[in-house]
């Protein structure tokens, strides 16, 4: 691989489970890793098995509900949604990685000249 | 917060958490399989990327386990069940080192209760943190003592700015006679405000009401005591409103107390309460009239915000008034107010409980320092057994942390089933100590109770022993250089050297503390020795007492007179019997009684404290039974009777005082009051002891008891044969005379000393220290005892070698010898002069012996060093045996 996959960064996979989970709505655990590889084209380094203890620790924290259901070929999985204090809580975290993001942008797009292009 | 319970509640639901997890990563599996197939991979394939993609099932497991639980938990279980099966592995170690905990934890469990019944406990009555005890001191030196009824109202009256209450009770004993049969009761006499100042609500009926009785034979009522009642009238609360006579007179029940208030006294728990106008009655009593009766004991309630000191000084100046206006009674009398924790048991203890509280707590805790460095030189011996096993657990990488942790596990573990052991221990004592009799036959009820202080205590004594004992070996072993353990095989480790240093200087440390212990205990025992030697001006040798109070049968003065004439001549003729007499008291029992005294020929001005003497009433032949010697005039005869003249006999000090350079024969006295009666002085006796082994003799005179009836009598015996062996025939002449007058307190007179006012405190004092000390023996023993033996053990392949060479047995006996020779000396050096060091505070306690008592230290040195050589010369004989070719193969 010339280009190898992206650490995850500490608290990151959290975000991006309830993101997933705000945006599709109901998933189970397979649907959610699936989606972010998906959306971050293959990009993240994810074990798969990782996001259980991201949802177990969302689920403790009430951000998160879970529920046992049936999957698209009747088997029963458990699903989950993202509650009222779960959304409160990715607003605050998108608004925190949208600075940071800026942030570094700006700090990265810094000419040699310490000019802005 | 939230997240807290959730992970409370996933640690204990882990069993369905884990079931819900393997369904959920399976249907995880099966669905990523499924896709990969449609993807066209092979089943096979498909099932292998799927595992990869999730990237360790077992992993994930975990993680989801220490993100949904408590994981520090998890693993402190787990260093509980590892350590469980190592302690149940080497059980032998683990029978000593929790035997040795439990003893000290248990030595700090029995005199912490002590110290909970008589210091910190507060009493089960309302405002019990403001409650105070007054007391006043008849002269500088003297011990606080009780309050005279008068001073006590005048106290009351004035002293409403400080005290938001007043109160007392006088303790006194009785007869309560109930359906023919008399119980000899011990009853407090108690102002109508007791019960609701100390908020007492009554199990049953009623309780004194305020007002109720105050004034001498006006309320005839009794209040029971909820143990008493249980026992005499079976707890029928049916009891209430029964009539019982009390002293002969007529009384109504009229309540029982709860359960838990067993009186405000703190060693013996009260059998009945009645109202103070029925103290004494029906006879008079001067209790109501009297500044020198000293007999109740106050406790009042300090105002909120109101400190002691400041009670302490309103009381001075009522104090000084009161010495104004009574000088005969009050003058040079000092008031103090202590907080009712500082006067238990009685007042008279409170300037010098501290220390001795602090001489007892430093001595148990010496036994528990002794004791943990006891189990820290075992487990660092164990340590080097488990080096190997440590290194293999660090080589897989335990963390140093980790290793620590599950070693502190360990002494932890031990610590905590020594403290349940030592709690056991020492409740167990607490009831040894409850079966004393220092008040002849009445019971002590030191109400131990496993409380949260008593728990507490233990708890926190356990858990330092537990990182005491095992903090040094486990930092030592969690630093063992992996590499060298393992390549040397277990055997020659890092810090061998530096390992030795440590295990000889702990047992250096144990000799020299148990070295402190056996000196306070061998100080305490000589203490003891030498007041048993001190003068007591009697012959307590073989005489038995009898105890009898004809009143609480009812009994009236010409009666009772007649009875006890009647069993005193019968006693005399029984074989056995050189001489038998009767007296009011004994000296140095728990009661006698005093009275001002009134010289006739010196005329006292107004303004003078009257002088107060010790009476006692006898029958002619005391001062043979007793061996007093009579130094001037003549002891009483058949001839002093009730309407002769009346005579005393005064002490030598008394007469000294009284009459100096005068013959005090033919002088004459009053003990009632200026103006007479008289009674003149016919001898002088030698002084005896009275209230205490180390007073300085004082003012006690006698009287013929029939020309002072006491309704209390003690009939005392001078015997030829063993004392007690009298005993039954004595007690079976009184049943002849009648059947229903019970005879108490029989003991010989050697037996009575041993009260609260004899020998009891030295005795106490001896064995307490004795255990103690007799203790750190023991420990010092196994300490050096394990030192040495362990370090012969670890020296067979060395000594194996030198005897192959040649060496000679002795030799090698020796070798090991001076080894414990040398652990010992050293010791027994650094004890000796840490005892040195705090021997001074012993000084106050001890009697006829210097704290310094050279006989003393080299004494118990000498004994430490002989048992603990002894011990070794097991360790000794067995390396001298050792058979070299054995010893070498074994490498």
């Amino acid at each position: 691989m010339a280009n190898p996959k992206l650490d995850l960064l500490q608290g990151t996979l959290d975000v991006m489970v309830l993101q997933t989970l705000h945006a599709i709505g109901p998933l189970h655990g397979y649907g959610i890793a699936r989606r972010i590889e998906q959306i971050s084209g293959n990009q993240v380094l994810l074990n798969q098995g990782t996001i259980y203890a991201s949802l177990v620790r969302l689920q403790q924290r009430g951000w998160i509900a879970a529920e046992w259901g049936a999957s698209d070929n009747n088997r029963k999985a458990k699903f989950y949604s993202i509650t009222r204090n779960g959304r409160k809580q990715l607003a605050a975290d998108a608004a925190h990685w949208q600075r940071l993001a800026d942030v570094m942008g700006r700090m990265l797009a810094m000419s040699p000249g310490g000019e802005t292009r | 917060m939230r997240t807290l319970v959730a992970r409370i509640t996933a640690f204990f639901r882990k069993r369905d958490l884990d079931r819900d997890l393997d369904q959920e990563l399976a249907v995880h599996l099966e669905l990523a399989t499924e896709d990969n197939i449609r993807r066209g991979l092979s089943p096979e394939e498909a099932r292998r990327d799927a595992l990869i993609r999730f990237g360790g099932v077992e992993a994930a497991r975990e993680h989801h386990r220490d993100a949904r639980g408590l994981p520090w938990l998890d693993s402190i279980l787990h260093d509980i069940r590892y350590a469980l099966r190592t302690l149940r592995r080497d059980a032998a170690f683990t029978t000593v080192a929790l035997l040795i905990l439990a003893l000290g934890i248990g030595a700090n469990t029995a005199v912490f209760s002590l110290g909970n019944v008589f210091l910190f406990r507060p009493l089960p009555v309302k405002d019990a943190d403001r409650l105070t005890v007054v007391a006043v001191q008849s002269k500088a030196d003297a011990d606080p003592d009780q309050v005279s009824y008068p001073d006590y109202l005048d106290y009351r009256a004035h002293s409403s700015g400080v005290f938001a209450g007043m109160t007392g009770y006088c303790i006194n004993i009785v007869g309560l006679g109930y359906r023919g049969h008399a119980d000899r009761l011990i009853m407090s006499y108690v102002p109508s405000n007791f019960f609701s100042m100390l908020g007492i609500r009554p199990a049953l009926g009623r309780l004194i009401s305020p007002g109720e009785g105050d004034a001498p034979g006006t309320a005839p009522v009794v209040v029971l005591g909820h143990s008493y009642w249980v026992k005499r009238f079976g707890g029928d609360p049916d009891v209430i409103g029964h009539t019982v006579s009390l002293n002969g007179a007529a009384v109504t029940i009229i309540g029982v107390v709860p359960k838990e208030f067993l009186g405000a006294f703190n060693l013996v728990e009260m059998d009945a309460y009645a109202p103070i106008g029925m103290q004494g009655f029906p006879s008079p009593t001067s209790l109501f009239t009297s500044r020198e009766d000293h007999e109740m004991r106050v406790l009042a309630t300090l105002r909120p915000g109101v400190s002691i000191s400041q009670a302490q000084a309103a009381l001075n100046v009522i104090g000084q008034r009161l010495a104004h206006d009574y000088p005969h009674a009050d003058q040079g009398q000092r008031i103090r107010v202590f907080s009712e924790r500082a006067a238990r048991p009685d007042p008279s203890a409170a300037d010098s409980k501290p220390l001795v509280a602090t001489v007892f707590l430093l001595m148990v805790g010496l036994v528990l320092v002794v004791a943990c460095l006891n189990v820290a030189n075992l487990l660092l011996a164990r340590a080097a057994a488990r080096e190997k096993e440590i290194s293999i657990r660090a080589a897989i990488g335990a963390g140093r942390g980790r290793l620590l942790r599950q070693l502190l596990t360990e002494s932890m573990l031990l610590a905590l089933a020594g403290g349940v052991g030592g709690a056991i221990l020492g409740n167990s004592v607490g009831y040894l100590l409850n079966g004393l009799r220092p008040l002849g036959d009445l019971p002590l009820r030191l109400a131990f109770v496993f409380d949260w202080r008593v728990f507490t205590y233990v708890a926190g004594v356990a858990l330092l022993a537990g990182i005491l004992a095992g903090l040094a070996p486990a930092l030592r072993i969690s630093r063992t250089d992996l590499n060298l353990a393992l390549r040397e095989g277990g055997r020659g480790l890092i810090g061998e050297s530096g390992r030795h240093w440590l295990r000889n200087g702990l047992v250096v440390v144990q000799v020299a503390g148990s070295l402190i212990l056996l000196v306070a205990a061998g100080l305490f025992t000589r203490s003891l020795t030498r007041a048993e030697s001190i003068d007591l001006g009697f012959d307590p040798h073989n005489i038995l007492n009898v105890s009898l109070e004809p009143g609480l049968q009812g009994y009236t003065q010409p009666r009772a007179e007649a009875l006890c004439r009647e069993l005193l001549r019968r006693t005399q003729t029984l074989p056995g019997v050189r001489s038998a007499s009767l007296a009011f008291s004994i000296p140095l029992g728990y009661y006698n009684d005093g009275a001002p005294v009134y010289a006739e020929t010196h005329a006292l001005s107004p303004s003078q404290h009257v002088p107060g003497a010790t009476l006692n009433a006898v029958s002619p032949d005391y001062f043979t039974t007793m061996r007093i010697r009579i130094l001037e005039g003549r002891a009483f005869t058949g001839a002093d009777i009730a309407v002769s003249e009346p005579v005393a006999i005064v002490s030598q000090t008394m007469a000294g005082r009284l009459w100096p350079h005068r013959d005090p024969v033919g002088q004459r006295f009053s003990y009632k009051a200026a103006s007479g009666p008289f009674v003149t002085v016919v001898g002088v006796a030698h002084d005896v002891k009275i209230n205490s082994l180390l007073e300085a003799p004082g003012m006690y005179f006698y009287v013929p008891e029939n020309q002072d009836y006491h309704s209390t009598h003690v009939l005392q015996v001078r015997t030829s044969v063993p004392p007690e062996s009298l005993a039954p025939a004595v007690e079976g002449l009184a049943r002849q005379l009648d059947p229903n007058l019970p005879v108490y307190e029989v003991m010989s007179m050697e037996k009575s000393l041993e009260g609260a006012n004899g020998f009891f405190l030295f005795k106490f004092g001896a064995s307490f220290a004795g255990a103690l000390g007799a203790l750190g023996l023991l420990l010092a023993v196994v300490g050096v005892y394990g030192v040495v033996s362990y370090s012969a053990g670890r020296r067979r392949h060395e000594i194996g070698i030198r005897i192959a060479l040649g060496a000679q047995r002795v030799t090698i006996f020796r070798l090991v010898i001076r080894q414990a020779v040398l652990l010992l000396g050293l010791g027994i050096a650094l004890g000796v002069a840490a005892a040195l060091g705090v021997s001074r505070l012993l000084v106050s306690l001890l009697v006829g012996v210097s704290a310094y008592d050279p006989l003393t230290f080299a004494g118990v040195s000498g004994i430490l060093m002989a048992a603990a050589l002894v011990a070794c010369f097991i360790p000794a004989h067995r390396a001298a045996r050792v058979d070299p070719m054995t010893a070498l193969r074994d490498e």
